[in-house]
């Protein structure tokens, strides 16, 4: 760090000892999680009025979890980031243990993900990816000129382990989180481009021997041959993605309009209070309402750039550039998915889909790096030269 | 690098993750957006005919005889089944419903991909079972649908006809058929099946994926079919029906009797044919044939046993429209009305041209065609019957005249354009062509000539392999195989010669209303559930047949000396009250020495005003007198308003 390069810095310093947090990250959370509950109350309240439920029940549920959502920003936004390079151990013990328990507890469609905790399945891959994040952070926040492949070893080894958990689970949308998160972080800690391609060879190779072992179930190849040959139709896949497809752009430009939407309402597509809810949200609010919300994605993302731009340490800005990876990640495959541009996973719509667990562990995420913001650099970006 | 241009480097991958999904959501929602939304509402709504129930069918005093009513129906729909689900659904079904899975599957597969068709109609019972695992059964239904209910069993069973499922001849003809409903095969079902079949209704529905309705459209309710009226009165058809079965009893009882006197048989009777003709229009007031089936056996699909069974009976054909018999004697009272008009020359050995009478003593000898050896014709009867008149030889059906009047005719009017002059009486009053009557698979019939004879001739020449109609030595004649022979088996009904009972009805019909031959039909008239008439028949005439009135009185004179004093005295020794109003005609038709005589009798009343025309045929029943003329004088004592008395044999003449 050099000495104060501007005259006019003092006053940067000055407002910056203002202590507030990132409005327009919570700002767009919020907005998220509005569309998100309306648009859970509109995909389930015909099914729920059917079994002679109140149509609202399901929304409700939502409610509950943001509200604890924005509790968990506040705690996270509250406790000083820092101490958590010194509970690291203890946080991926934690989440270690949690993804073993899910083995205890009998598959629901196939799969053992959650603990059921009564009123609330957990799901603590959710969590996995954020304790991941910050426990690569630890690792990565030396800043380096190069990265010895020493440390590239003991960040594989820490992925791996809860990689290993989630893929027997089955979860393979959560392992790849867990691939993208880590190439992103490593290359941001200085990945060599000769390292980055050793890395990828390996990838490739061990992505091929998974598919040679037959280590991959029938129904997760169906959902990438489908992909590539919608015209198959592999349990009833097909059908939904093409039903996925044409119900958003049934919506054209501007939408239905709000719990108008005939596909969704109708049930013609699958998972649409969770996985496929970008699909009523298409359907609804048509192309700009499909835009907003991918733009309110990408506001997320540029916050949580600009938030690892000012962090006052590398452990931060790791944290926020893990997390950024993360939801671009998640949007981009769970919105992609329901367009027919990327394979079906259980990947839910950060923020929007329903669900407790993903809900609470994104809005912690966020909460972590908005403590990073509240305790950033006392000197902006701009006026650092390195 | 430094920290940050490797961030600038993310925050481009990020960027174009993002532009992506972006452009991805213009090509779908912009781009293809408007496609989407037509497949949207086009798969959201589906639209659901529904059926309309047949219409009614009553007989001429109102009388229900078939109805519809509504049954509860499997319906599956395959728009809402995944290929992996078809085949436990079919299993399920098959346990639900007691059907074997290999037929659901066969309908599966029939119906095709996005089919919606009816499984089967089921029982109340078996509707609430299917009703109560319909959340296990992806695309199943339950619906109430019309069925059609036969309300009198067999009776009346060959007019009403039966339905059966569409063939392919059927849908290229009428390609708005729904293959999965039944429409009419034969009879009156068929023949009005397009009146009969109602204006289907409509259901729109707006179903989800798990076809559980979400929304409706005001229904358009289907509308039932006309109601057709017959002129067949059922009363008259039990009874008539009743008679034949009696006649075909008597018929195997004197067979029987008949063996142990040393006289043996062929077969056992089994079939039987009546029509009863209103011979002022046509209509049909009975039209009968045994043995009989139960439409109701093809409501929901007859079993093949059973069907293979009927069939082998010949229980599905109507033989008095369908059933060619040579007519016999019932037919001399055609050459009898032609001789009378045409004034037809006599001519024959037995001839006395001083008289003008006939000597029926059973034998006429001729020198037989192309001076070969002499041909003996031998009557029906033995013994010597004396010189008699035409109307005395009618009465006793004296084969021998009526060889005469053929003989005259052929050696007076051969190779002239009179030549065929009795056939063309024969046409004119219906023989040798369909009448038209409103019934299925009806027969022609034949009424041989020299142009025919000529014409098989010709046909067996060109085709030496097939058997031909003809005896090969006529193909060598000079002056080609029709001879005069076949002229003298015309005059009594022999020979070449076919017909129906319907056409025998239709021809004494017009030979006893003065020459009106009417074109026989089974529906009156047709009326819409509104109660509005829709179609009255109005009779049609087919042509008028010059006769002169004294012809007609003659004949009717002639006609109940049979039935006094004739061939059927015997026959109608009970029938009571009103004989003088009753005349007829026995016949004996013989065809080949495999079978047993075909027993026929035509029939007509009241004298002073005729009003029906009655024609018995059993088929393979023996002697005419003996058998048909019973019957015949059964149906006749009912129509005279007399009590029937039972049927007991007659006398055993031609």
């Amino acid at each position: 760090m050099t000495l104060l390069a501007r005259p006019d810095a003092p006053a940067a310093i000055a407002e910056r000892r203002r202590n507030r947090p990132d409005l327009i990250l919570l700002a767009a959370m919020i907005i998220l999680a509005s569309v998100g509950l309306l648009m859970i109350y509109s995909v389930t309240r015909v099914g729920l009025e059917r079994s002679d439920l109140p149509a609202s029940v399901s929304m409700e549920r939502q409610m509950i979890f943001v509200a604890a959502g924005l509790i968990a920003f506040l705690v996270a936004s509250l406790i000083d980031y820092r101490e958590y390079s010194h509970l690291v151990p203890y946080i991926y013990g934690v989440v270690l243990f949690l993804l073993g328990v899910v083995f205890l507890f009998p598959a629901v469609k196939g799969a053992q993900r959650w603990i059921d905790l009564g009123p609330f399945q957990l799901q603590p891959s959710e969590f996995a990816k954020i304790a991941c994040v910050i426990a690569l952070a630890g690792v990565l926040s030396r800043p380096r000129v190069k990265l010895p492949w020493l440390v590239i070893g003991r960040v594989l080894l820490l992925v791996a382990i809860p990689g290993v958990l989630i893929f027997l689970q089955p979860d393979l949308g959560t392992m790849l989180v867990f691939g993208f998160v880590t190439l992103v972080m490593l290359f941001m800690s200085g990945l060599s481009g000769r390292q980055m391609l050793v890395l990828s060879g390996a990838a490739a190779l061990g992505t091929f021997a998974i598919f040679r072992l037959g280590l991959v179930r029938d129904y997760q190849l169906d959902r990438l041959r489908v992909l590539l040959d919608p015209a198959l139709d592999p349990q009833g896949i097909g059908w939904n993605l093409r039903q996925s497809r044409i119900a958003i752009g049934s919506g054209q430009l501007l939408g239905k309009g709000l719990f108008q939407g005939q596909q969704t309402n109708f049930e013609f597509v699958p998972e649409q209070g969770s996985d496929f809810i970008f699909t009523a949200v298409g359907e609804q609010l048509g192309f700009v309402g499909g835009i907003l919300l991918v733009l309110a994605y990408a506001l997320i993302v540029w916050r949580l750039l600009v938030i690892a731009t000012n962090s006052r340490d590398r452990f931060g800005a790791m944290i926020s550039v893990g997390v950024a990876a993360i939801i671009a990640f998640h949007a981009f495959i769970n919105i992609g998915m329901t367009m027919g541009i990327m394979p079906v996973t259980g990947l839910p719509l950060p923020f929007v889909s329903s669900g407790g667990s993903s809900f609470l562990a994104f809005a912690f995420a966020l909460g972590i790096a908005n403590s990073v913001w509240l305790r950033r650099s006392p000197l902006p970006a701009e006026y650092r030269d390195s | 690098m430094k920290f940050s241009s490797r961030l600038v480097i993310v925050s481009g991958l990020f960027l174009l993750m993002f532009s992506a999904l972006g452009i991805r959501l213009w090509f779908i929602s912009i781009a293809q957006g408007a496609q989407s939304a037509q497949i949207v509402e086009d798969q959201t709504w589906i639209e659901i005919p529904t059926q309309a129930p047949r219409g009614e069918i009553v007989d001429r005093t109102g009388q229900l005889l078939v109805t519809s009513r509504f049954v509860p129906a499997v319906v599956v729909d395959r728009r809402f089944i995944n290929t992996d689900q078809a085949v436990d659904l079919q299993q399920r079904l098959s346990g639900l419903l007691g059907m074997p899975v290999g037929e659901i599957q066969a309908a599966y597969d029939k119906a095709g991909i996005n089919a919606r068709f009816r499984l089967a109609t089921v029982t109340t019972d078996t509707a609430y079972r299917v009703t109560e695992q319909l959340s296990d059964l992806p695309g199943v239904s339950i619906e109430k649908v019309p069925e059609r209910v036969y309300l009198v069993g067999p009776t009346m069973a060959h007019v009403i006809g039966h339905l059966g499922f569409p063939d392919e001849a059927d849908l290229e003809a009428r390609p708005d058929l729904d293959l999965n409903v039944r429409i009419g095969q034969t009879g009156v079902e068929k023949v009005y099946d397009e009146l009969l079949l109602g204006t289907n209704g409509d259901l729109a529905l707006r179903l989800n994926r798990r076809a559980e309705v979400v929304e409706e459209r005001p229904p358009v309710a289907s509308v039932q079919g006309d109601t057709i009226h017959l002129s067949l009165d059922l009363q008259l058809q039990e009874l008539v029906e009743s008679a034949l079965e009696q006649g075909v009893a008597l018929s195997n009882q004197v067979k029987q009797q008949e063996k142990s006197e040393g006289i043996d048989f062929k077969h056992e009777t089994e079939r039987a044919a009546a029509v009863v003709l209103d011979v002022k229009t046509g209509a049909v007031l009975s039209l009968a044939s045994y043995p009989d089936f139960d439409p109701s056996l093809f409501v929901t699909g007859v079993d093949p046993d059973t069907f293979a069974l009927l069939q082998q009976e010949q229980a599905f054909n109507n033989l008095a429209v369908s059933g060619l018999y040579p007519p016999a004697s019932t037919f001399k009272a055609i050459t009898y009305v032609a001789a009378e008009e045409e004034d037809l020359p006599l001519d024959s050995p037995n001839y006395d041209s001083e008289t003008g009478l006939v000597h029926c003593n059973g034998r006429m000898e001729l020198p037989g065609f192309e001076e070969g050896s002499p041909q003996v014709f031998n009557d029906w009867y033995t013994g010597d019957k004396g010189w008699l008149n035409l109307h005395q030889s009618f009465e006793e059906s004296c084969n021998i005249y009526f060889w005469t009047v053929a003989l005259g005719t052929w050696r007076n009017y051969k190779d002239t354009d009179q030549e065929d002059i009795i056939q063309d009486w024969a046409r004119s009053l219906g023989f040798g062509e369909a009448t038209g009557i409103d019934l299925t698979a009806e027969a022609s019939g034949i009424v041989p000539d020299r142009a025919l004879f000529d014409q098989w001739k010709e046909e067996q020449v060109e085709n030496p392999d097939e058997p031909g109609r003809l005896d090969p030595r006529r193909l060598e004649l000079e002056d080609g195989p029709w001879v005069g022979g076949d002229l003298m088996n015309l005059a009594i009904g022999q020979g070449e010669l076919i017909a129906t009972p319907l056409q025998m009805a239709v021809a004494y019909s017009a030979m006893v209303n003065g020459g009106d031959v009417w074109q026989p039909y089974v529906v009156s008239e047709i009326e819409r559930r509104d109660g509005e008439i829709v179609r009255l028949t109005e009779p049609t005439l087919l042509r008028h047949v010059d006769m002169s009135p004294t012809t007609t009185a003659s004949l009717l004179t002639d006609l109940n000396k049979v039935v006094t004093t004739g061939t059927a005295a015997r026959a109608f020794e009970s029938f009571g009250p009103g004989l003088d109003q009753v005349g007829g005609k026995t016949g004996t038709g013989q065809t080949n020495a495999n079978n047993d005589n075909h027993a026929w009798f035509a029939g007509v009343g009241p004298l002073d005003d005729p009003r029906w025309v009655v024609v018995v045929l059993i088929d393979e029943g023996g002697s005419g007198g003996r058998i048909a003329a019973p019957v015949g004088r059964y149906i006749m004592q009912y129509l005279m308003g007399v009590e029937p008395t039972p049927i007991t044999a007659g006398e055993k003449a031609n």
